[in-house]
C-alpha cells in the first residue's frame, strides 16, 4: 500500500449508522483521562468532554426528530487556533498532520479556544484531577498526560494510539495497515459509525469513503480543511438549525 | 566655561533687559560661548539673540529607530529559523506581522533613545554642585557668565544700571 | 438707513460680553504665585483625603491583590468564564482601560503638534492617565491566564530550552506594542514634568526636596537643557502618535483576526480608536472636575473653557464612534453571514439587551443631546456626570463585543451566556487602584505643567482689532 513520508490521518462519522448513543464519548474521555467537572460547572458549560453529540430537534411534539452529529476536534489543516497561541502550545505537527496541544507549555490564554470555529477546545478551569476522589484516580491511562489546572485540551485523535501503531509497523517492518490504528471512539461505537485511517493513502476505507457522493465537511467555507468528514444523513442534507 | 572664581550670575525679571545684558556683555568683550542663558521658561535662540544651537538629541532618535529595527528583524525572523514551527497554514517567515512587529520595535527604540539622548546631551543626573539661583523657577531670566576679573566691577554696574536684580559672583552650590 | 432708526448701544448686543481675563491664557499670574499655588496644591492634606487614599488601598488589597491571589490558588473557575465565552469581564476590563489611557497621548501629543492652546493646563494629569489606565489595564492579560506563573514565556528571550514565543499571534503583538507605549507614555510624562519637579525641588525641605532633587536630575533650565529637552518633546509628540494608533489596532485585532462571527470585522481597527479617544476624553473631563473639586487652587488653571473645549471634542467623538459603530452594524445586518446576523440578534435579547440599549444610550443620547450646548458644555459638574454615563456607555460596548459577540457562534448547540463572578470584585480592585494611584500623585508631582502654562501666558496677548479686544497668539517657538 503505497503511504506517503507525511501520513495524513483523517475521520470519518457515518451519520446514517450515528444513533447518537454516547459510547464515544465515553470511551474517550476514559482513554484520554477527561476530567469530570461536577454538576453545577457542567451546568455551566464548563463540560470537558472531548467529544460531544450536538443534537437538535426538528419538528413539534408528537412529530420530533432528532438531529445528531458526534463534534470533536477536525484537526484543521488551516486551523485558526493555532496561530493565535502566544507560546506555541497549538500547532502543526508535520509528521502526523494534526493539530498538536502541548499541555506543557500551555500558559493559559484561551485565545485558540475563542478561535476555534467548531467549539472544539476545553479548559482546565479547575484542577480536576487533583479533586478527584481516591480510587477514581487509578483508572487514569499511563499513557496520556494529567492534565494540570489552566491549560487547553482537546481531541488529539488518540495519537497515543497511533504513535503506538506507527511504533509497531515500524518494528515489524511494515507499514501501518489500514484499520489497525483505530482512537477509542471509532473502538466504542457500536454501530460502527466512525472510521479512522490515513487520508493519505488512496486505497484506505477513509479515503474510499471521503470520495462518497454523501461526504462533506464542516464549515468548509471558512477554508480551515478539517480532517474529520461526515457522511450525510439518509432524508437529504443535515440542515443547521435556523436559529 | 572658565576656572572657579570667575563665573558671575545676573537675575533679571523677564527676557528684555536680559537680552539687552547679553548685547551689553558682548559690547564688553566677553564672547558668546562664555555666557548663557538659565530660564523657568524655555526662549529661542532668535529670542534671546544667540548663535544658533542645534542639538543632537535626534541622532540618538534614529540610532535608536535603527537599533529597533534590527531587533524585529532578528525576532521575526531569527527566531522562526531557530525554532521553526508550522501554525495554521500560515508560512514561517510572514510579511504583515513582520511589518507589524518592526513598527512597534523601532518605535520603541526611537523613544527609549530619544530619552536617553535628551539624558547624555544634557548630562543627566548629575547632582552635584552647580551655578544656580532658586529665582530661576519663579519665571526669572539668568546670564550666566565668565567674567575677567578687571572688568568685572564695569560688568556689574552696567547689568544693575539694565535692571538685574541681583548681580554676583557665584560659587557652584549643591540644587 | 432710515430717519428714525435709534442708535443701538454696544451694551445692548453683546450684554454677554466676555471678559477676555475668562481665559487661562489672558489672565496671567506672576510665576512665582503660580507656583506657590501648585506647591500648596500638592502640601495640602485634609482627613478626608486620607480617609479615601485608606478605603482605596484597602479596596486595593483586599479586591485586586487578594482576589486575585485566592483566582491563582484556586484556579480560573471562579471567575465566570466557560465555554464557549472563554473571554469575558477581564478581557473586557483591559480594553477599557486600554482605551482611556489613549486620552492622555491625544490631549498632550496630538493637541501638542496642533498647537491647541487649552491644553495647556490638563497635560500632564491627561498623561498621568494614560500612565495609570495603562497600569491598571496591563495587569488583565496576566489576570486572565490560566497559569500566570509561566507567563513570562512570551516574552521572547533566548534560554536553555531554545524556544521562541509566536510573534504571529496578536497576544504578542498586544505584549510588544502595551510595553512600547507603556514606557513611552512614561516617559512622556516625565520629560515635561522635570522643569516642574525641579521648581517643587526648589521649593522644598525634607524628603520631599530629596525626593524631588533626585526626580530633577541636576535640572537648571539652561539653554543647552531647554534645546534637548524641547525637541525630545517635540520628537515624542510626533512619534507617540502612531504608537497610540498601533496600539489600539493591535489590541482591536485581538478580535478582528479570529473566525468568530461578529469578532472579525475589518472595522475594528478604527473603531476601537475612535471609541477609545472618545472614553479617554470624557475621563479626562470627570478627572478635571475631581481636581477641581479636591485640589485648592486649581480652579485657576483649569477652567470653563477647558470644560467647553472637552466637551465639543467629546461630541466630535460620540459622532465619530457613532459612525464607526453604525458602519460595522449596517454591513453586518445587510450582507453579513447567518453567523453574523445572529450575533446582531443576541445583542437585543436577555440577558444583555439592557447593555446594548444602555451602550447606545450612553454614547449616542446623552452627548447628541447635550453637549452642543455651551451652557451644559462649560458647567464642570454636568460634564462629569456626561463623561461618566459615556465610560458606563463606552464599558458598555466593551462588554457587548467581548463575552456577548462570542457567546453566539455557530453551532447554536454551543451558545452560552456569561455572568460574572470574582471578575466583579477584581474589576472594583483595579479601579481603585487607578484612583489610588491618582490620588498619590496628586500629592507627590505637581498636577499642573506650570512652566508651559508661563510659556502660553507669554505667548498670549490681548490686542485693539477694530472696536473689540481679541486675543493673539504670538509663534514664540
Amino acid at each position: 500500500m503505497p503511504q506517503t513520508d507525511n501520513p495524513k490521518w483523517g475521520m470519518v462519522i457515518d451519520l446514517d449508522r450515528c444513533t447518537g448513543c454516547s459510547a464515544c464519548v465515553t470511551a474517550c474521555s476514559l482513554e484520554n483521562n477527561v476530567p469530570i467537572v461536577g454538576e453545577a460547572d457542567a451546568g455551566y458549560g464548563r463540560g470537558m468532554h472531548w467529544i460531544r453529540i450536538e443534537r437538535y430537534w426538528e419538528g413539534t411534539y408528537p412529530n420530533l426528530t432528532a438531529r445528531f452529529r458526534p463534534i470533536m476536534c477536525q484537526q484543521c489543516g488551516n486551523a485558526p487556533c493555532e496561530p493565535v497561541c502566544p507560546v506555541y502550545a497549538s500547532y502543526h505537527s508535520q509528521a502526523e498532520q494534526l493539530n498538536v496541544q502541548v499541555y506543557n507549555r500551555c500558559v493559559g490564554t484561551r485565545y485558540c479556544g475563542n478561535n476555534c470555529p467548531y467549539i472544539a477546545r476545553q479548559f482546565n478551569w479547575f484542577g480536576y484531577a487533583d479533586m478527584m476522589p481516591e480510587p477514581l484516580n487509578s483508572q487514569f491511562n499511563p499513557d496520556v498526560t494529567v492534565r494540570s489546572r489552566g491549560v487547553m485540551e482537546k481531541c488529539t485523535f488518540c495519537i497515543q494510539r497511533i504513535r503506538r501503531g506507527e511504533e509497531t509497523a515500524k518494528a515489524l517492518g511494515r507499514p501501518v495497515l489500514d484499520g489497525e490504528v483505530e482512537p477509542a471512539c471509532a473502538q466504542a461505537c457500536p454501530s460502527d459509525a466512525i472510521y479512522f485511517g490515513l487520508l493519505s493513502d488512496p486505497e484506505s476505507s477513509v479515503s474510499q469513503l471521503s470520495r462518497s457522493p454523501r461526504a462533506e465537511v464542516m464549515l468548509e467555507d471558512l477554508g480551515t480543511s478539517p480532517r474529520v468528514i461526515y457522511l450525510k444523513a439518509g432524508s437529504g442534507a443535515i440542515r443547521k438549525e435556523q436559529p | 566655561m572658565a576656572e572657579e572664581g570667575r563665573i558671575h550670575l545676573a537675575l533679571f525679571k523677564d527676557v528684555y533687559p536680559a537680552t539687552m545684558a547679553l548685547d551689553k556683555l558682548r559690547e564688553l568683550g566677553i564672547p558668546d560661548k562664555d555666557m548663557t542663558v538659565v530660564s523657568g521658561v524655555p526662549y529661542s535662540d532668535r529670542i534671546l539673540g544667540r548663535p544658533k544651537y542645534m542639538t543632537r538629541v535626534p541622532r540618538y532618535s534614529i540610532v535608536g529607530f535603527v537599533g529597533g529595527f534590527i531587533l524585529s528583524l532578528l525576532l521575526n525572523l531569527g527566531t522562526p529559523y531557530l525554532y521553526p514551527i508550522h501554525v495554521g497554514g500560515q508560512p514561517l517567515y510572514s510579511i504583515p506581522p513582520t511589518i507589524l512587529l518592526t513598527f512597534e520595535l523601532s518605535m520603541l527604540g526611537l523613544i527609549i533613545f530619544t530619552f536617553l539622548g535628551v539624558l547624555f546631551e544634557s548630562d543627566f543626573p548629575s547632582l552635584g554642585p552647580k551655578i544656580y539661583h532658586p529665582e530661576i523657577s519663579n519665571g526669572k531670566v539668568a546670564v550666566v557668565f565668565d567674567c575677567p576679573p578687571e572688568i568685572h566691577t564695569r560688568v556689574h554696574e552696567s547689568l544693575a544700571a539694565l535692571g538685574a536684580e541681583w548681580v554676583h559672583r557665584t560659587e557652584a552650590k549643591q540644587l | 438707513m432710515t430717519a428714525d432708526a435709534t442708535p443701538i448701544s454696544q451694551a445692548q448686543i453683546y450684554d454677554e460680553e466676555e471678559d477676555p481675563r475668562q481665559h487661562l491664557m489672558l489672565d496671567p499670574r506672576p510665576r512665582e504665585e503660580m507656583n506657590s499655588m501648585v506647591m500648596e496644591a500638592m502640601h495640602t492634606t485634609t482627613r478626608e483625603y486620607w480617609i479615601v487614599v485608606g478605603v482605596l488601598t484597602f479596596l486595593v488589597v483586599v479586591c485586586l491583590f487578594g482576589a486575585w491571589g485566592y483566582m491563582i490558588a484556586t484556579g480560573m473557575g471562579v471567575a465566570g468564564i466557560r465555554r464557549p465565552t472563554m473571554w469575558g469581564m477581564f478581557i473586557a476590563n483591559f480594553v477599557f482601560w486600554i482605551g482611556i489611557s489613549h486620552a492622555g497621548t491625544f490631549v498632550s501629543a496630538i493637541l501638542r503638534v496642533f498647537k491647541a492652546e487649552f491644553r495647556r493646563p490638563f497635560t500632564r494629569a491627561a498623561e498621568l492617565m494614560t500612565t495609570f489606565g495603562l497600569a491598571a489595564g496591563a495587569m488583565y492579560p496576566l489576570i486572565h491566564l490560566g497559569r500566570v506563573w509561566t507567563a513570562y514565556w512570551m516574552v521572547p528571550y533566548p534560554n536553555q530550552r531554545q524556544l521562541w514565543p509566536n510573534l504571529r499571534s496578536p497576544l504578542s503583538w498586544d505584549l510588544i506594542a502595551i510595553t512600547t507605549y507603556l514606557l513611552s507614555s512614561t516617559i512622556y510624562i516625565y520629560l515635561p514634568l522635570i522643569p516642574d519637579v525641579a521648581m517643587a525641588r526648589d521649593r522644598s525641605t525634607g524628603w520631599r526636596y530629596k525626593f524631588y532633587r533626585l526626580l530633577a536630575l541636576g535640572w537648571r533650565g539652561t539653554e543647552t537643557e531647554w534645546h534637548n529637552l524641547r525637541t525630545a518633546i517635540n520628537i515624542f509628540a510626533f512619534a507617540i502618535i502612531p504608537v497610540m494608533f498601533s496600539v489600539h489596532t493591535i489590541v482591536s485585532w485581538d478580535f478582528a483576526v479570529t473566525q468568530t462571527p461578529g469578532w472579525h470585522s475589518t472595522i475594528y481597527g478604527p473603531f476601537f480608536i475612535a471609541g477609545a479617544i472618545f472614553s479617554g476624553v470624557s475621563a479626562v473631563a470627570m478627572i478635571l472636575f475631581l481636581i477641581r473639586a479636591t485640589l485648592v487652587n486649581m480652579k485657576y488653571f483649569v477652567r470653563e473653557e477647558h470644560f467647553d473645549a472637552l466637551g465639543k471634542l467629546m461630541l466630535i467623538f460620540s459622532f465619530t464612534w457613532a459612525y464607526f459603530y453604525f458602519n460595522e452594524y449596517m454591513v453586518e445586518w445587510y450582507g453579513g453571514d447567518l453567523a453574523a446576523k445572529t450575533v446582531l440578534k443576541a445583542f437585543t435579547q436577555s440577558p444583555y439587551g439592557w447593555i446594548w440599549y444602555l451602550m447606545l444610550f450612553c454614547n449616542i443620547a446623552v452627548p447628541w443631546l447635550l453637549l452642543w450646548n455651551k451652557r451644559v458644555r462649560r458647567t464642570p459638574w454636568l460634564m462629569f456626570v456626561i463623561g461618566f454615563l459615556i465610560n458606563v456607555g463606552m464599558y458598555a460596548e466593551r462588554f457587548i463585543i467581548v463575552p456577548t459577540e462570542i457567546s453566539t457562534n455557530r453551532f447554536p448547540f454551543m451558545w452560552g451566556d456569561y455572568f460574572p463572578r470574582i471578575e466583579l470584585v477584581i474589576s472594583i480592585g483595579s479601579l481603585s487602584l487607578f484612583l489610588l494611584l491618582f490620588a498619590v500623585a496628586s500629592r507627590l508631582i505637581p498636577l499642573i505643567p506650570v512652566w508651559e502654562v508661563q510659556e502660553g501666558q507669554l505667548a498670549h496677548s490681548l490686542k485693539r482689532f477694530g472696536k473689540h479686544e481679541v486675543a493673539t497668539k504670538s509663534e514664540l517657538e
